[in-house]
């Protein structure tokens, strides 16, 4: 495989007393698609919010598509390449529909008003709501909303996409269009990683599953060796029990 | 709405979004007629003295309004950018707009408003003596001007106050959500979070402008012929003080229920749902 597009390297970070990373490598290959589970406060939610620096951390480096993230100037440039999709969705509230999928768009990558509106439009196809572009957000379900927010950071043109719990906000009947839209983006090539419970997608769509607990990855392997023949005894006893065995 | 207006990303502080309300359907404006009327009234029956009062004091009247305006305008202004300094990062532009908050808040308008009026010519006469520049030293104090600097003063710390309170109630995720898209953090606040703050804090933006309208009449302390003054002025004249108080209270009144009027429809035009 080529240069790794996201290259993580003994990454530390904390918060006040806690430490929320205790050093944490990964290396992200184009296309891979991430699947990151682990119990809650095992910072799995932290290491991806460094990859776009939402977060910052106090040791090690993140390197980006090439971009270094120590070096804040550069900031704004490797985050139109990092689309990021959010638990609570975070769409402007203020806006439409098709208006939130085309503000980055104007204002970030300074595209005409038609050719924001054209690559917003086929967007909101894509992800199977078109008759809800002139809609407010507080008018769509959960899952609308979600596929709102894939739909908005996929019109950066991102090289990579974080999701941060996608659908643990959402009630359960609305996970699965929320799922079907980022398994067909995995199948498109794109580079995910994703913070997700969802053992079933972790299964069909991921490349390598990532086992975190208390700041640290315990275990990586492919989706099939994670679930039937986990090396760790932590890993074990998480699968017993989100698994229910 | 037309679909045009509908379809055009909005940009700013523009904020017009979905239902129409029509004046009619709020009953208040009916408030405002009846005022209307008992002064409309009083002046045809009783020439002498209402309608004597109020063309006497027409142009206090006007100068009301242009007081209360023109400073409701610099404190908007001055409210965006102290409201701004207060949730800075920057320890220094933190510290000088939450001093100013502090201190201005503490003293009363009255007295901002004479500390101006007498203070303010002889430091600039002092400083013109410093920096031997005639001008300087030739300064008059204009009152209208120096009213609307102590008004803008000391109505923008309140109105930093009630900024910061709005910016704060948007929810952090919309700040993050921008920044992810690769958003500057002054696009951010530009694009996404103002436009947000601003639909939370139009009712108390709203009082203020209210509240500042029935304020402006300090500034007839100070040698401005506002309506005040010229209520003032009037009774001297004519030693009727229940008319004329009448007329003036009834004056002030009317402005104040149409202000209020007008900002409760801006508040219903500019409501969306929210989360």
């Amino acid at each position: 495989m080529a240069e790794p597009i996201i290259q993580i390297k003994d990454v530390k970070k904390r918060f006040g007393r806690v430490e929320a990373l205790r050093g944490v490598s990964l290396d992200v290959g184009e296309g891979e698609v991430i699947v990151v589970v682990g119990p809650s406060g095992s910072g799995k939610t932290t290491l991806l919010r460094c990859i776009n620096r939402l977060e910052e951390y106090e040791e090690g480096t993140i390197i980006v598509d090439g971009m270094t993230l120590d070096n804040t100037s550069n900031i704004n440039a490797i985050r139109c390449e990092v689309g990021m999709v959010f638990q609570s969705f975070n769409l402007f509230a203020h806006l439409t529909a098709l208006q939130n999928l085309m503000l980055a768009q104007r204002t970030v990558r300074k595209r005409s008003r038609e050719e924001a509106e054209r690559i917003a439009r086929a967007l909101l196809a894509k992800v199977g709501i078109p008759e809800k572009s002139e809609a407010h957000p507080a008018q769509l379900s959960g899952g609308q909303q979600q596929r709102v927010a894939i739909a908005r950071a996929m019109a950066m043109n991102p090289k990579i996409m974080l999701f941060d719990e996608p659908t643990s906000a959402l009630d359960p009947e609305m996970i699965k269009e929320v799922l079907d839209v980022m398994t067909s983006l995995a199948k498109e090539g794109m580079t995910m990683v994703v913070v997700s419970h969802e053992m079933g997608f972790a299964r069909a769509a991921a490349d390598r599953v990532i086992f975190m607990d208390e700041g640290l990855i315990v275990e990586q392997a492919t989706p099939h060796d994670f679930f039937e023949n986990p090396k760790e005894e932590r890993t074990h006893l998480f699968l017993s029990k989100i698994l229910h065995l | 709405m037309d679909e045009q207006k509908k379809n055009a990303p909005r940009r700013g502080l523009s904020f017009v979004v979905g239902g129409e309300v029509s004046l009619r359907q709020d009953a208040w404006w009916w408030l405002v007629v009846a005022i209307a009327a008992i002064i409309g009234l009083l002046v045809i029956l009783w020439p002498v003295p209402f309608r004597d009062i109020v063309l006497f004091a027409r142009d206090g009247i006007l100068v009301t309004i242009l007081v209360t305006v023109a400073s409701y305008v610099l404190i908007i202004i001055v409210g965006l950018l102290g409201g701004l300094g207060r949730i800075s990062k920057n320890k220094l532009i933190f510290g000088i707009s939450s001093l100013y908050v502090e201190v201005v808040r503490g003293i009363p308008l009255l007295v901002q408003l004479i500390a101006w009026y007498f203070v303010s010519p002889v430091i600039i006469q002092k400083l013109g003596l410093w920096l031997n520049s005639q001008a300087l030293i030739e300064y008059r104090v204009n009152p209208v001007v120096t009213a609307i600097v102590a008004i803008t003063v000391c109505y923008g710390a309140y109105m930093s106050e009630i900024v910061r309170s709005g910016i704060q109630s948007v929810p952090k995720g919309q700040m993050e959500a921008a920044r992810s898209l690769g958003m500057t953090h002054f696009q951010a606040m530009r694009h996404v979070v103002l436009p947000q703050a601003f639909r939370v804090i139009l009712p108390p933006m709203g009082n203020e402008f209210i509240a500042l309208l029935k304020d402006s009449s300090l500034v007839s302390v100070v040698a401005v012929a506002d309506l005040t003054r010229r209520g003032r002025e009037f009774m001297a004249a004519h030693f009727n003080p229940i008319e004329t108080w009448l007329m003036v209270a009834l004056l002030y009144l009317i402005m104040t229920i149409v202000a209020a009027r007008v900002v409760s429809y801006i508040e219903k035009r500019s409501k969306y749902e929210r989360y």
